[in-house]
């Protein structure tokens, strides 16, 4: 589901570590804030507004990372949710709470994976587009030349 | 644009569709989730009535149990419920309270039946402790204030006397949520109606003991830990309207008046 595609110009040393350190962003964060599935959106959301108006890679990576933390808010927050409302109200675990729990974990197990292999790689300097989120990448984030 | 779309439709279908795959397994049998919370509760329900025994006195004399058994009888038989799941215990204590214990227990006071003016008032107490076990409140209570593993750790002997006695008063001198407590007084109106009973007494022994003097109120407990009894009588009243058909007693005044001689005879001993 990775797709590397080369940027047309020269990355600097710079450029390969700020944008590396947005997907790591989102990764101490799914660390730090792990019940709370907002925490690691802000933090790469903040990193996001840092960088806007950093150079086309960096930007380009930014906004990558930031709608891949996005899609994976939505499945979080309506399992935590959910979660909440078996604890403290009437709800009951049922086999589809616990189908959904065990499908949203291996979403996040391969969304980490991928973001932590993602991050590697763009320090390395090799540029990668993500399944579904790359293409759209393409479509927001667009070269200022 | 067409390349984002596709693969975002691939994505979401991807993600519902191990969902819906993965649920039609019997997850819940696989993990034994009911299993667990069932011994939990059978557990729980045992600590707890052999908590009460120890400090409080039960009546076993038969007049009185055969009386307070005619009534859950004739209320569980009108309402398919299942007999065999409650256990009712007749605890002398002057203050007016009944309450659900884990696993069907149902705990009735001396005090309760001999403020009750008639048997109707004291069948729609039990209709409602027997709504909160029906509906499964008692293990959602505990969950939700004590916690589960707390719970479980009470049950394998890990909890201690002092968190089982607190767990006990929480149960026994404290309301379920607002929301849970009308449920249960919607339910008990049904349980009523079906058993013949009119359920306006029901409502009438909250007015009453509403209105009781409030230098007694400490011995109230069933009425003071439930709040806005007022309220409550009101839709019980709005509840029962239009279902009201021809009522019967369940005991014969004779029975009604030798339980409560007998609870008034209780000898107690030390």
């Amino acid at each position: 589901m990775i797709h590397s595609n080369p940027f047309n110009y020269q990355l600097s040393e710079e450029e390969t570590e700020s944008a590396s350190n947005s997907y790591l962003m989102s990764l101490i964060a799914i660390i730090a804030g792990l019940p709370l599935p907002i925490l690691n959106l802000l933090a790469t959301f903040i990193f996001y507004l840092g960088n806007r108006n950093s150079t086309y890679f960096v930007r380009w990576h930014c906004t990558q990372a930031l709608l891949s933390q996005l899609s994976m808010l939505f499945i979080n927050s309506f399992g935590f949710w959910w979660t909440i409302s078996i604890i403290f109200t009437e709800e009951n675990i049922t086999n589809s709470y616990i189908a959904y729990m065990l499908t949203a974990i291996l979403f996040n197990i391969v969304e980490f994976i991928a973001t932590m292999y993602i991050a590697i790689q763009i320090r390395k300097g090799i540029h990668i587009e993500l399944w579904f989120f790359g293409p759209l990448t393409n479509l927001i984030c667009k070269s200022k030349s | 644009m067409k390349k984002s779309i596709i693969q975002g439709v691939i994505s979401i279908g991807l993600f519902f569709g191990m969902w819906f795959s993965l649920k039609e397994i019997d997850w819940v049998g696989i993990f034994k989730v009911e299993q667990l919370t069932d011994k939990t509760e059978q557990k729980l329900g045992d600590l707890f009535w052999e908590g009460i025994k120890k400090t409080e006195q039960e009546n076993k004399n038969t007049d009185v149990t055969h009386a307070i058994d005619s009534i859950v009888n004739h209320i569980c038989l009108s309402n398919n419920i299942d007999i065999e799941k409650l256990n009712v215990h007749v605890i002398m204590k002057d203050e007016i309270n009944a309450f659900a214990l884990p696993n069907g227990h149902l705990v009735i006071y001396s005090g309760l039946i001999l403020n009750a003016d008639n048997q109707d008032e004291l069948a729609g107490v039990i209709c409602h402790e027997i709504a909160h076990i029906e509906l499964n409140h008692v293990m959602k209570k505990l969950t939700k204030e004590i916690g589960l593993s707390v719970l479980i750790s009470i049950t394998t002997g890990n909890g201690g006397t002092e968190v089982i006695k607190q767990t006990l008063k929480t149960l026994s001198s404290s309301a379920f949520d607002r929301s849970l407590e009308k449920e249960a007084d919607l339910k008990a109106v049904d349980y009523l109606v079906n058993a013949n009973i009119n359920p306006t007494n029901f409502a009438n022994f909250l007015y009453k003991i509403s209105e009781t003097d409030s230098n007694i109120e400490s011995y109230i407990t069933w009425v003071s830990t439930h709040p806005e009894s007022k309220e409550r009588a009101k839709y019980i009243i709005e509840q029962s309207k239009g279902k009201l058909t021809h009522f019967k007693s369940i005991l014969s005044n004779d029975t009604w008046n030798k339980l409560k001689e007998e609870l008034n005879d209780f000898d107690y001993q030390e």
